[in-house]
């Protein structure tokens, strides 16, 4: 989501901080309907995950995603959420097991991909201001306070998980330069991106919700596993498969690669929820 | 006959309540992860899915896989034509530990033992003939009171010039003891007689004043080719007309039985009746409940969209995939008792700023709870860029304006049985949206579950007063996957069968 109030500062602090309370509460006894607070409908619909390269590694107990995401966004400053189970630990580090992958595959990982060199150029951005919301009204709250706001629609994806027991993360990111013409998004690349947590059997990501830019994902996903693996990735072809070492162990690997649809996509030349429109 | 078989463990998060020490049946149909192999939804690999649960936190799910070979050849055998004899990727008809699943047209229906989890035969009752080679059969069956017969329609699909019509209707009685079948020819109610329109997708029986009926919904889907298209281009749709209810009163005496229509549903205008659940403990009438998908479900998706993509430029696209409905669709309460009937409608479309009043877009399942005060529904939404622009344009005003519609999410919701009027609590617990639209109601009445399943999203269970709070999760990667396909699309589908 596109964030229109990255920081709030100042005398200001307490009475928006107090405000935001208000309105969140009334938008809970509302039962999250947005027709009480159009003000919660986000603005622009401006910000996207083009392109994801990941290496999932599962022995058996302990899934370790590291991922390498590349965002595109028309603004300044951008928040990028995600469910993951309550007992994960998420952490930004720097790693090189993508790159080691890559090496030893013998890949560009992304590059390879004609789809993704046609993007153009990503400029390198960290994530900061890591959250952790464990319910809506919580991140409802972070949405209205930082004016990101919301989509209806993607909301309710955001609710099931949390009905499943799921927590979710966010993250902030801002270009160096913010991109002003829809054509030209800023392309945003974040390495080290990495979700740790115990589960006896391979569990994919979700697909990405469309927020307005990127009606397809472009997709290298590479998993490691210690022992021979027969594990498909849900939406996209084995490329292919073998044996791998990394930091001196040894793996089983197989390389999905592809473009996916984005969930919750709509026509061309069609709006985004907004406050006026029903259908 | 062919079959394979595969199981594995899901892995659980939270707890399994003891209620539900039992199993689930999911039918599941597979298809290329390559979007552009045209593959008919109704023909594409189907699977059934045995779920064993066992109580506990976490407890245990195990999964079973069965894949039937749609010819029932013996091994080393190749089919000879492309209509085969049962392809179960749709409905599932239990009794005890015996499951009859059907496609959602085409075959017969499939006799699997569940114990071993293995097929036993196919119950062809209407022999096909050379110009008539494919068998329809009615997918959910209606069973009579004391859960000792199970009802179905059955007849012969032959192609015409530019329509395939049913031969030889028959209503099929399967004695669920013996395992013997008595049939009667069926004959049309007067003025509705095309035989292109006769297809019938669920059954329900009833009695009053001591005779017995089934009662047959008239889907009306009407199907250009047999055979899945040799080019998946554009093509002169034929608009379905609305669907009726043909009512039977069974004789044992006679060998065609008369249908009559039950009043006042053609004149609904909706299309695609579809999926039933029905209350006729009192012997006395019924109180019918049904859902209209408001959707062709005779088409599949191939060509340009409603926006004039091209499918390559759709990655959403599969071709041949079951098509989007044309606009919301429409669920219906009809009661009939001591010769008195009355009809209530829910139709909603979907208001983002609204969501906790839900929407009646493509409603797939529809299960009255234990007590049958509540009734259970799943929604699938709709998926704009999935509509393709022949099958829109052969319905004019009907369909939906694509400048205006959007994205509508997927949702399970719970009703009154008595109004149709959505359960409404300040706490949304009647209604979750990005549901699995495969639900199961399970337990007893003092302890009742609702669990829905989709292979991506996995199993989830809820107690039936609680939709906004899932008490377990189960899920699998091999649930999701099988090497170069995947299941496609979710299973409609599932029952809880109590061990």
């Amino acid at each position: 989501m596109q964030v229109l109030r990255p920081s709030v500062e100042g005398p200001d602090f307490a009475k928006l901080v107090r405000q935001t309370t208000e309105v969140v509460a009334q938008l809970e006894g509302n039962r999250f309907d947005f027709n009480s607070l159009p003000e919660f409908f986000a603005k622009n619909a401006t910000a996207d995950v083009f392109a994801k390269e990941i290496v999932h590694v599962h022995d058996g107990k302990t899934l370790t995603r590291y991922g390498r995401l590349v965002m595109g966004g028309i603004g300044s400053h951008f928040q990028l959420m995600g469910p993951i189970p309550p007992n994960a630990s998420l952490r930004i580090s720097s790693t090189a097991i993508l790159d080691e992958v890559n090496r030893k595959l013998k890949s560009k990982g992304l590059n390879d991909l004609r789809e993704y060199r046609a993007l153009g150029k990503a400029e390198e951005v960290e994530f900061y201001n890591y959250e952790i919301f464990y319910t809506l009204r919580d991140l409802a709250f972070w949405l209205i306070l930082h004016q990101a706001g919301s989509f209806p629609s993607s909301l309710e994806v955001v609710v099931r998980h949390m009905a499943a027991g799921n927590i979710v993360q966010s993250n902030m990111y801002a270009p160096r330069k913010p991109a002003t013409n829809r054509k030209k998004p800023a392309l945003m690349v974040a390495n080290g991106l990495t979700v740790q947590f115990k589960t006896g059997v391979m569990e994919w990501m979700d697909k990405p919700i469309f927020g307005g830019l990127a009606k397809d994902t472009i997709h290298v996903e590479t998993l490691l596993t210690t022992r021979k693996s027969d594990v498909s990735h849900p939406y996209l072809p084995l490329a292919r498969e073998g044996k791998v070492e990394i930091g001196e162990r040894n793996y089983f690997y197989r390389r999905f690669v592809g473009v996916t649809p984005k969930d919750g996509l709509r026509g061309p030349g069609v709006k985004p929820e907004n406050a006026e429109d029903r259908y | 006959m062919r079959y394979e078989k595969r199981s594995f463990d899901l892995y659980v998060r939270g707890e399994i309540p003891s209620g539900l020490a039992g199993s689930l049946v999911v039918a599941a149909s597979r298809r290329h992860k390559i979007r552009s192999n045209f593959s008919r939804w109704h023909d594409s690999q189907a699977d059934l899915i045995l779920l064993d649960l066992k109580p506990g936190k976490p407890g245990r799910v195990k999964a079973q896989l069965l894949s039937v070979d749609p010819w029932l050849r013996s091994r080393n055998s190749s089919p000879a034509s492309p209509y085969y004899t049962s392809q179960p990727n749709h409905g599932l008809n239990v009794k005890d530990n015996i499951l009859w699943a059907t496609n959602l047209l085409f075959g017969s229906p499939l006799e699997v033992d569940l114990t071993t989890f293995k097929p036993r035969r196919a119950l062809n009752a209407v022999p096909v003939r050379e110009e008539a080679p494919q068998r329809s059969t009615t997918s959910h069956f209606a069973f009579d009171l004391d859960r000792r017969y199970a009802y179905f329609h059955q007849s012969l699909l032959e192609q015409r010039e530019s329509v395939v019509e049913a031969k030889q209707l028959s209503l099929v009685r399967l004695d669920m003891r013996s395992g013997s079948e008595r049939i009667w020819q069926l004959q049309p109610p007067p003025g509705d007689n095309r035989p292109e329109t006769h297809n019938f997708h669920s059954a329900f029986y009833f009695e009053e004043d001591g005779r017995k009926f089934v009662g047959l919904l008239r889907t009306g889907v009407i199907v250009e080719s047999l055979a899945p298209h040799s080019i998946a281009a554009d093509h002169e749709v034929i608009p379905m007309p609305a669907s009726t209810i043909w009512i039977i009163e069974l004789n044992e005496d006679k060998s065609t039985l008369q249908a009559e229509l039950l009043g006042g549903v053609e004149q609904l205008g909706a299309l695609a009746l579809s999926h039933l659940d029905v209350d006729a403990s009192d012997r006395q009438g019924f109180i019918l409940y049904a859902n209209y998908k408001q959707a062709d479900v005779a088409e599949e998706t191939h060509g340009e969209n409603i926006y004039g993509e091209k499918p390559e430029d759709v990655a959403e696209h599969y071709s041949g995939m079951i098509v989007e409905p044309l606009n919301l669709g429409l669920m219906l309460r009809y009661e009939r008792h001591n010769g008195r009937t009355s009809l209530k409608t829910f139709k909603r479309s979907y208001d983002h700023r609204r969501t906790s009043l839900g929407h009646s877009w493509l409603p797939i399942n529809i299960e009255l709870d234990r007590r049958r005060t509540r009734l259970f529904c799943s929604f699938a939404g709709f998926r704009p860029r999935l509509l393709p622009k022949h099958i829109a344009r052969a319905y004019g005003d009907l369909a939906v304006d694509p400048r205006a519609i959007r994205y509508v999410p997927p949702l399970l919701m719970r009703f009154n049985a008595d109004d149709l009027a959505p359960d409404y609590d300040a706490k949304r617990t009647y209604l979750s949206y990005t549901e699995p639209i495969a639900f199961a109601v399970a337990g007893d009445a003092s302890d009742e579950y609702v669990c829905t399943f989709s292979p991506e999203t996995g199993l989830r269970m809820y107690h039936s007063e609680d939709l906004s709070q899932v008490i377990c999760h189960a899920v699998s990667p091999h649930l999701m996957t099988w090497q170069d396909t995947h299941f496609r699309p979710d299973p409609a589908h599932m029952v809880y069968v109590h061990r």
